[in-house]
């Protein structure tokens, strides 16, 4: 109900913005949704946003397996963490700009150096996230683990994956938004397709009204991603914890 | 240097500690274990009782191989499964209790699973979490897993500290129970000499640190048959034999009991 009144006040403040700024600036809300309607009506909407789509998830879940791969090693093996330490400081530091173009100026301009290009950016994140999780991880229950002569791949997923749940639903959450963002960048660079290139095109006709609504359907499509995935996944991984009243 | 070799006899646990000593925070070298030396035959109790932070539960970590930074040889079973029960039950929050005890004994027969969870009352709580269990609970699932794995060798670290008396003896009862219908080798760490008259057959008092075992006393008396008196005697002569071989006067010796 709250989340139903907010979104109301969003869309009366939008379309009293666009009544001062002026349709040329900000176009009223009902602009924007018929664009949405004409763009899904040719397919073009749709064929762009599942090409967008489809990079943010072969990054997203390239730099999550990554990420957590070096985050546990580092937050495990003290030599691991001092040798890759100063690589994650400068990784973290790099502007995504920089890697980007790196990236297809070293591979081209490519598929595989924009998928590149995304996931670099997003793997220090996910290693820093995973790392404080590992260093987190309970001695007591290694220790079990180890008594009990638990095989590798059991100690991973019933205690360790366990333990880091919290950390890995973080990594995700910001890592699916900073995705996202990252891979309109690469798009607008050096792709003929997708989300990121259309609001390309659109900026250098000043069609705010098309910048706007792909923006707004990919929102659309991340927030669904979010309730319909992401919550469920996560009240699943925290079930075992007592209800708090 | 530790050293793990098969015995003689397959079943007897056999330690041998030379030295055992922590670096402190400080750089402070504390030596905790010194000639700490016992052995305990198959099928048998072993109690080892001291004051708190003698180096009781430093001694079972390196038994259960979790410690191998010593000076000295631990030869346990060769083929022997381990069992363990911490002093916090050290379960694993987000499985059941029966997942719990299923993970670490995945091949245990669903009937003797059945049987295990009836004994230790744990039958209505099989698919609680254990954050929905008392510790009194927690410390009997603890108990269900280590003896799910049928172990040969099982190593109890203080496992009825902080639970009320009526319960540890129930508890006591129960573990009692379990451990006599099969053959292993128990070892328990205990600073009560009442709980330890109680459940060894074998008691080995420790001294403060460096810890060493001052005083081995067998106690053949069967452990069902133990009157009150009995227990009255074995102890006296606990606090007896441990003057002897610390120069103690018993008034000061028979404070064994409180520790």
């Amino acid at each position: 109900m709250a989340r139903l009144a907010s979104l109301v006040i969003f869309i009366a403040a939008w379309h009293i913005a666009s009544d001062l700024a002026g349709e040329q600036l900000l176009p009223a809300p009902i602009t924007v949704a018929s664009t949405i309607v004409a763009e899904a009506r040719s397919g073009v909407l749709f064929f762009n946003l599942a090409v967008t789509l489809t990079r943010v998830f072969i990054a997203f879940a390239l730099a999550m397996a990554a990420g957590t791969a070096i985050g546990l090693l580092m937050g495990r093996v003290m030599l691991a963490d001092r040798l890759g330490d100063p690589w994650l400081i400068v990784l973290l530091n790099l502007p995504a700009l920089v890697i980007i173009i790196l990236a297809y100026v070293w591979a081209g301009l490519t598929e595989v150096a924009a998928i590149l290009a995304v996931t670099v950016n997003k793997l220090p994140n996910t290693v820093v996230a995973i790392r404080e999780g590992a260093r987190a991880l309970d001695r007591g229950l290694d220790e079990m683990a180890q008594v009990f002569a638990l095989p590798r791949w059991k100690i991973l997923r019933h205690v360790v994956l366990p333990q880091l749940a919290p950390y890995l639903a973080t990594a995700a959450r910001s890592g699916l938004s900073l995705i996202w963002k990252i891979v309109l960048v690469v798009e607008l660079l050096g792709r003929p397709n997708g989300v990121g290139f259309e609001i390309g095109i659109a900026f250098q006709l000043f069609d705010v009204t098309r910048i706007l609504a792909y923006a707004m359907a990919f929102v659309a499509v991340i927030l669904a991603i979010d309730i319909l995935l992401v919550q469920p996944l996560e009240r699943r991984a925290s079930r075992w914890r007592p209800r708090t009243a | 240097m530790s050293d793990a070799r098969p015995a003689g006899d397959p079943g007897r646990l056999e330690v041998r500690i030379l030295r055992k000593a922590f670096v402190a925070a400080s750089g402070e070298r504390a030596e905790v274990l010194r000639d700490m030396t016992f052995g305990l035959d198959r099928g048998l109790i072993g109690v080892l009782v001291g004051p708190s932070g003698c180096g009781k539960t430093t001694t079972l970590r390196i038994i259960a191989g979790l410690d191998a930074d010593y000076q000295g040889t631990v030869v346990r079973p060769a083929v022997g499964r381990l069992g363990v029960v911490f002093q916090e039950p050290r379960l694993l929050p987000w499985r059941t209790v029966e997942d719990n005890v299923r993970l670490v004994a995945p091949g245990a027969d669903p009937a003797k699973l059945a049987t295990l969870f009836d004994v230790l009352e744990l039958t209505h709580h099989r698919s609680h979490y254990p954050g929905e269990l008392s510790l009194g609970l927690a410390r009997r699932v603890a108990l269900a897993r280590a003896l799910a794995v049928s172990p040969d060798i099982l190593l109890l670290d203080e496992p009825f500290v902080s639970l009320d008396e009526a319960l540890a003896a129930r508890l006591r009862d129960e573990l009692v129970t379990l451990v006599d219908n099969r053959t292993l080798t128990t070892l328990i760490v205990t600073h009560n000499v009442d709980e330890a008259v109680r459940l060894a057959d074998r008691v080995f008092l420790l001294s403060a640190r460096p810890a060493r075992i001052v005083v081995e006393v067998p106690i053949p008396i069967p452990r069902a048959a133990r009157t009150a008196g009995d227990i009255a005697s074995i102890k006296a002569e606990l606090a007896r034999q441990l003057g002897a071989a610390t120069g103690m006067p018993s008034t000061i010796t028979s404070n064994v009991q409180r520790w």
